[in-house]
Formats: structure tokens, sequence, C-alpha cells
């Protein structure tokens, strides 16, 4: 059979539909024997609901999946699994406290009278893991090792169920740099054996590096399928948000004004263990600029946002807004202050996913005078507030103004919250990784608002962990390394490879400079 | 922008899974009385198919006619006292709905329902009523009721927002702590009741009037007639909650404006929840505590204010019934907690924390306990039965949620098969 037409899974026409909206209209998808297909497409493209189709979660209204060119129903993820299909999450699921072996064998383990049969799984696992470079330690906890190697546990466990189809969905999102490169050689490697393999994504050069064709959905159609070798990451981003897209930042220089942020010698302590998590930082930002704070995860920058904006206890230092002291003022006293804050985790923080887009919304608003009186909430000012922030924010979602903010998809979620943080119109706004998981599009549009908002005066601490972003965005960098700052940059001066030494602690400034300003 | 129809309505669906779990929960109750009836042989069939009518139309029934078959028609004093009995229910469901909308579980209901029986018992019967007015020392005593379980249910508000201890085990604690006090109180107090010699281990009936006078240089209590030559000091008790009519509209019922109080209560808690700020971030904190901080909204200050009301609603559960004057508290409680404080929990997911539908299934509540008593006064059935059916919907109100995809998956088939 030629190798072009050898189809191991295809999705023809596929339609689903959700009160409001439709998600998927008509789409194909063909995945090859042995390749790596990649499919890209903006948040709220219509991917997750495909590959829940494919997976059994969803029943398509019009459509029909075949499996080595025969049709096939799938109606739960049992027949999925009987089809060999399976899916690495962008969310984990494993059990914390199980150990790695266990995880794996979960729900497929061998018995023989009732017992489990630990030392042959063993065996079979060892010798996947060895045969396709998948580093883990079988006895350790979950809980205990690093996102990385859940991945490969994650892995190891469609491999041991011995799936033919593998669906990666968005695997990079939580990965260090090290760790995404080590991914692509296993995807690689998996392919090579004949395993072929979805590849959920919208980070262009990855898709570019690692795959061998790539379909393109938009706004939950289907617009086409590419081979990577024939295509480059500006077609691939045209096709995906269906208009020339900006990859650069473009600004002017920046004009700063008077300090609105000053930070002297501050301390927080750390959630995790005893000593504190930022030791002793001092900086200023000032209207009209961009401060960045960059760093590799886990040296402070989550700590040290958490001591800026009340959520965590200072335990020592001092903290002004405009020249007055907030070092110990609660959380709303700050806000009044003037701090707005695009929260690092969108979930836990940024919204309350049971409430309506419009509740969330007004979150911090929620008690001033023009939506409330006496205590009654004026539901018409807030229905109007929240469609006036969706209409000029450009805030996705099936119900509008009612929509329970559980069911938007990532990026209109972060859009909102975005939405709702410039429009609070505060002096100064921490934005920390505003840009997570968020497609070319998204992040375009959040770029150009935060570049914005230092053009109107404000003031801007940007924690990032993207380079390319620290890079393209920032007035002024920070390196933060175990809780100090080791190096104030100038990003045009500076390259990508000297701020990666600051990062790794291989390279520091000596402070003071800073603390005398 | 498609509109959602009317079974659409994620209301609807929850209305429907509650009735489901009820009808559910019938149908248990009955398949056990056709199996009691049919192996009982002085039951029998006959007896079943008695029981099984009792269990559906108690609410209605008029016992025995003449050649001893069961009558049904409207019974004014079954609906006033079921009206009455749901009371409490309301009161203790409100406060756990409460606490469920901001992410609380109170199971401390029932000894916030003895603090607000112990506090309003206390006051109804030591105010003189030679100088207040009976009225005033009414809506006092009830007020001093709320207060008690609000300060009783800031306890474990407290310890869970300052101490991180989940709020379950606090609970559990304060209420058996609860009612040893309570026993501990009334111990040494003067207001058990020895005025009618039979009784023991009972506080005074709030509407029992009572002279405290001086006979030959002794003070002593007596009842309304004062003896002769008795130097009166001080008059107390004589204190119950207004009929407002609902007597005669219920004749021979328990019933008074208390179920008033309480519909007025629950719409005033509807209203706080769904229409102010209070509500707002209420729920805000039980739905996501990490957003209601990062949002400036006072986490901790909402988990105290959360359980003093709810401490303030079991509360004034327990004050309005014995308030009513004409129901006997059994002080000796220190082995037993008031089951209206557990029941305010069935009450409440059977209403799925709504405040206004609390009225409703508290009702039906209250009316299960009726069918109940009609079970065992006009059968040999016991009325244990109506507790199987409780325990069932109780059960079933746990799977509410699988009914409601029921519910929704039937919709869905329907819609695909036109």
């Amino acid at each position: 059979m030629n190798r072009e037409n050898d189809y191991v899974i295809e999705m023809l026409h596929i339609t689903k539909e959700f009160p409001g909206i439709k998600a998927n209209d008509d789409i194909t998808l063909q995945l090859r024997r042995g390749e790596i297909h990649a499919l890209l497409g903006e948040n709220g493209a219509g991917k997750s609901t495909l590959m829940s189709v494919l997976f059994g979660l969803y029943q398509p209204e019009k459509g029909e999946i075949r499996k080595d060119g025969k049709p096939v129903k799938i109606h739960n993820p049992n027949d999925a699994t009987a089809l060999h299909i399976g899916m690495v999450h962008q969310h984990f699921k494993l059990i914390e406290v199980f150990t790695v072996l266990d995880n794996i064998i979960l729900g497929a383990e061998d018995t023989k009278m009732g017992f489990v049969q630990r030392k042959e799984a063993r065996k079979k696992v060892e010798e996947l893991s060895k045969r396709y470079g998948l580093a883990v330690d079988l006895d350790a906890k979950v809980e205990d090792i690093t996102v990385g190697m859940q991945q490969r546990v994650e892995i190891l466990k469609m491999l041991y169920r011995e799936n033919e189809i593998l669906i990666f969905d968005e695997p990079t999102a939580v990965l260090t740099p090290q760790e995404i490169t080590e991914l692509m050689q296993i995807m690689k490697g998996l392919a090579k054996e004949g395993k072929s393999i979805l590849f959920i994504s919208h980070k262009l050069n990855e898709i570019m590096e690692v795959s061998d064709r790539v379909s393109v959905l938009r706004k939950g159609r289907y617009i086409g399928t590419v081979n990577t070798k024939d295509t480059t990451a500006v077609e691939l981003s045209r096709m995906m948000v269906g208009h020339d897209v900006q990859l650069v930042v473009d600004k002017s220089p920046a004009q700063p004004g008077k300090t609105v942020l000053k930070v002297v010698d501050l301390h927080v302590p750390s959630r995790l263990y005893k000593h504190d998590a930022v030791k002793g930082v001092s900086f200023t930002v000032r209207q009209g600029e961009i401060v960045c704070i960059a760093g590799i995860d886990g040296n402070g920058q989550t700590e040290l946002v958490f001591g800026l904006s009340g959520l965590e206890k200072c335990s020592g230092g001092k903290i002004e807004i405009n020249g007055v002291d907030i070092t110990h003022a609660p959380i709303r006293k700050r806000s009044e202050a003037g701090i707005s804050h695009i929260p690092e985790d969108r979930h836990k923080h940024g919204l309350v996913l049971d409430y309506t887009l419009e509740q969330n919304m007004v979150l911090q608003s929620f008690e001033e005078p023009r939506f409330q009186h006496l205590g009654f909430i004026k539901f018409d000012a807030v229905r109007k507030y929240a469609e006036r922030l969706i209409e000029e924010y450009d805030v996705r979602s099936g119900q509008g103004p009612v929509t329970i903010a559980r069911s938007m998809s990532g990026g209109n979620q972060q859009k909102a919250i975005v939405a709702r943080e410039i429009d609070r119109d505060l002096p100064l706004m921490l934005a920390v990784q505003p840009t997570r998981g968020l497609d070319v599009g998204a992040i375009e549009n959040i770029h150009k608002q935060i570049v914005a908002q230092r053009d109107a005066g404000k003031a801007v601490l940007l924690v990032s962990l993207e380079l390319d972003e620290v890079m393209n965005l920032s007035d002024r960098i920070l390196v933060m390394y175990e809780g100090e700052i080791v190096g104030e940059l100038d990003p045009k001066q500076t390259t990508v490879e000297e701020l990666g030494l600051y990062m790794a602690g291989a390279k520091r400034q000596q402070q003071g400079k800073e603390a005398l300003a | 922008m498609k509109k959602e129809s009317f079974w659409e309505k994620a209301g609807t669906r929850s209305v429907l899974a509650s009735l489901v779990a009820i009808l559910i929960g019938m149908l248990a109750g009955g398949i056990v009385i056709l199996i009691v009836g049919a192996t009982n042989s002085t039951l029998g069939l006959g007896g079943a198919w008695e029981g099984l009518r009792l269990v559906v139309a108690g609410l209605f029934s008029k016992g025995r006619d003449a050649a001893g078959n069961l009558i049904f028609g409207f019974n004014p004093t079954t609906f006033g006292n079921m009206l009455f009995r749901a009371v409490p229910l309301i009161m203790t469901g409100l406060s756990v709905a409460l606490g469920n909308k901001a992410g609380l579980f109170n199971i401390g209901a029932p000894g916030q329902y003895l603090a607000g029986t112990a506090a309003s018992l206390f006051v109804s019967l030591s105010l003189p009523t030679n100088v207040l007015p009976t009225w005033l020392i009414w809506l006092i005593a009830f007020l001093a009721g709320m207060i008690a379980g609000a300060l009783w249910g800031s306890i474990p508000g407290l310890l869970k927002a300052y101490l991180n201890i989940n709020e379950v085990l606090a609970c559990i604690m304060t209420n058996w702590i609860a009612a040893n006090l309570v026993t501990w109180v009334f111990e040494g107090s003067n207001l058990k009741n020895v005025l009618e010699g039979t009784k023991s281990g009972y506080i005074y009936k709030t509407s029992t009037v009572m002279n405290d006078v001086i006979i030959d240089g002794v003070r002593q209590t007596v009842g309304a007639n004062v003896p002769e030559g008795a130097q009166v000091v001080a008059t107390r008790g004589g204190v119950a909650t207004a009929k407002l009519g609902l007597d005669s509209l219920f004749s021979g019922s328990q019933v008074n404006a208390g179920i008033l109080v309480a519909i007025l209560i629950a719409i005033v808690i509807y209203v706080i929840l769904s229409k102010t700020t209070l509500g707002y971030q209420l729920k805000a904190c039980g739905a996501n505590r990490y957003a209601a901080r990062y949002a400036g909204i006072r986490d901790r200050r909402n988990i105290v204010l959360t359980m003093a009301l709810a401490g303030a609603l079991a509360a004034a559960g327990g004050a309005l019934y014995s308030l009513s004057g004409n129901t006997e508290f059994f002080w000796n409680t220190y082995q037993s907690l008031p089951a209206e404080g557990f029941n305010g929990i069935p009450v409440a997911l059977l209403a799925i924390n709504n405040p206004i539908g609390v009225i409703f299934s508290a009702t039906f509540m209250s009316m299960l306990q009726i069918c109940g008593q009609k079970l065992t006064e006009l059968t040999a059935f016991n009325e244990y039965i109506t507790n199987v059916i409780i325990a069932v919907i109780v059960y079933l109100s746990a799977f509410m949620l699988v009914i409601k995809t029921w519910i929704g998956r039937l919709r869905k088939g329907k819609e695909a098969g036109k």
C-alpha cells in the first residue's frame, strides 16, 4: 500500500455543536501511520473538542471516524482504548501518592489470583523505558518527581497499554526549554518505531521542528493540511489567525516618568521551605516603562509577586506605591493604592470558575457605587460593564456575559482577566506570565495592550519565563536567581545568551546600584 | 445566541432531579411497606394497601369511618401541624444551605439549635411580665436565641478562619459541648417544671404562668393561682407566639405565626444571597477562596460571618419551636442532639441550597413525619417506615447530580430522535 494513503485514523467531516457555538464544523483530519501530525489552532478553535470526539468523550452530530480504513463508533474512552488510541492530557492524570510504576499499570494491571504481578509489569516497563529513552524512577512517588518526568510517566502509560495512536495535548506548556528539546527527541523516536502521533499545539517553532504535516483549524473550521517542510512559521500563523501576525512587538522607546513602585530590601517567606524565597530585593518601576523580572521558574518570582500584591505577608523590607507605604496593607488597600494584577494562576486566583463572566468582571469592583446601592447589586450596570469589556477586548464565549467562566477556553479566560485588570486603570500593573498557554493571535493582542498601558503612563512590572517575551516586551530586565536580583540588563544591549548566564546563576552584578536610586 | 428553552434551564433540571429523588424514595418506601405487609399475618395485603395509601396521602387522612375503612379529605389539623413542624426544619435547612453556598459544611446546626432553644427559654421564662409586655419579651427571647446561635456558630467559624481547623470536626465537637452545657445550665436553674407533678426532666412551657411569691417570709414559685396571704414579687411566663388567626384556619392544630416568620427569613436569605454584595462575597469565598482573597475580599471575615449567620438561623428554628408556647423542652439532653438540627442537611440538599426551595423541602419532610404518625395511629405499621423513605431520599439527594445528567441525556436523546 502506498504510504501516502496508509491512514491509521481518519476523522471525516466531523461536526459538533454546543449551545450557542459550533465547536467543530465539518472538520477532516487524516493521520498517517508513523507520522507526527500537528494540529494547530488558536484557543477555542476546536482542537480539544475534536480530540474529545476521537476519544469518545463527545458524540459528533455528523461525520465518521475510520480506523485502518474501516468505520468505527467510539462511544466512550474505553472504546478508544480498545482501538489503541492513547492521550497525554495537558494536565496530567496521575495519582500523586502512588509510585511511578503503580501509576503506569493502574487500570491495566496483570493479576494472578487477585494479586498484582508487579515484577512482570516492572520488567515490561523497564524494557519500554529503555527502548524509547524514557528515563523514569519507577519507585519514586509522583509528587516527588519533576513535571518532565511526570510527562514521561504519562507516555509510558500509553506505551504500556500498547497504544498505536498517541495524542499529545499541548505537551510543552508546562516544560522547561531543556525538557522540551528532550520531548521532541522522544516523539521522533516514537514515530520511528511506527507509532502515529497527533501533536496539539499552538507553538509554531515546535511544530516546525518536530512535525511531518500540519492541519490547521480556525474558529471551528478546517483550514487545510500542509507538509511542514513546504511551509514557514509565518505562513502557518496566517492560516491559524486568518490575517498577518506580527511576531515581534512594535514599540517606541520608553519615556520613564516618576517612580510608581519602590521596593527596598524586601523579604518574602517561602511556602515550601523554612527560609525566605525572596531575599532582600530592591528595585523601582517608573511611569511609562515595562520592567521585566526574568528567571528560571522557582527562583522567587512567584513569591515576590505575592509579597507585592499582599497574597503573602512580607517578612522584611518596604514597599511604596507613589510614596505611600503599603508594606503591611491588606490586599484591598493595595488595590486601592493603585495595583492591578494579572495573576500567574488564572484558575486559582484569577477567576471564580463557577461564576459567570460578568460576575468575574467585577470581582474587585463590586463594592464601588457604580455597581451597588446600599449593598444591592446593580445588575444592569454590571451587565452593561461586562458587555463593554467583552466587546472592547474581544472576549469570546458561548453565551456572552452569562457564560460560566469554567466553560470558556483558556485563552478567553485570560483575555477576560486582562480586560478586567487593564480597565481598572491603576498606576501599576503586575502582569505575571500574562500570555502563558496562549496562541500567537492572543499573545500579540495582549502584548499590544501592555505596551499601550505603558504608553499611557502606567508602570508595568512583568514576570515572564518566556525569553522571547522578556526580550521583546521589556524596557528593563531584572534577573532573579535564588531569591535575589543578580543583574539589571537593557534588552537592546544584551543577548539571549547573556541573559541565560544570569538566569542560570553563572554571572551576577553587584547589587546596591538600584537600592540607592 | 440561542435562548435556552424551559427544559434546558439548569433550574428546571434541578427541580426535576429533586422530584425524581422524592419519587424513588417513595417507591422504595412503598416496596418496604408491601413486603412488611405481605409477610405480616396481622396486616396482610389489605393492610399493606392501607399503609401505602397513608404514606402517600397521610396528610389528607381523616381517620376511619364506622365500617373501619380509611377516609380521606382535607384535614385542617394535620395540615396546620405540618406547617408547625416545618418551621424548625426551614430554619435549620436555611442554616445548612447558607453554609453550603459559602463552601462550609455546617453540621453544627443541632448545637446551634440547642443554643437558640436554651437562650430563648431562659429569657422568656425569666423576664417579669408584670414589667414588660409579653410581645416584647417574645421578641427579646427570639433575638437572644439568634444571638446565642450566632455566637455558638462563630466558634467553628473562627477556628476555621484563623487556625484552619476543619469546620466539620469543630461543629461536631461544639454540638456535644452544647448538649452538655444546656443540661448543666438547666440543671441548676429554677425553670424545671415542678408545678406539674408528673413531669420530670422538662422545662416549663413558655406559656406557663408563674408567680414568684413570698409566703411567710419564704420565697417560692407558684402557678397562676396565687394562694391567699402570699405577696407577689414577680409574674413570669405566659409567652407564646401569636396565632394571627392561623389556629382558626387550621383548627385543632399547633400552627402559629412562626411559619410566617420562617418564610419571611427564607425570603430575606434568598435576597441576600442573590441580590446583594454580601451574598456575592460569600458565594465567591465558597466557590474559590483563593480568587476571593486575590480580589481583596476578606475571606476570613466571611467565613466567621457565614458561620455566625448559619448559627443564628438554626437557633431561630429552636427559638420559634420553643416559644410557640405548647412545646416542652427535655432539658436532660446531654446524650442526644435534636433531630431537627441534622434534618436541616437533607432539607438543604433536597432544595439544592436554594432558600426558597428550603421552604418546600422542609414542608415536605414535615409532611412525611405526619404520614408516619398517621401510619402508626391507624395501622399496625410503625412510623419507622417513613424514616426509611426519608433515608432513601437523603441518599438519593447525594446522587442528584447523576439524576440531573440523566435528565439532560434523556432530553438530548429525544431531540436526536426527532
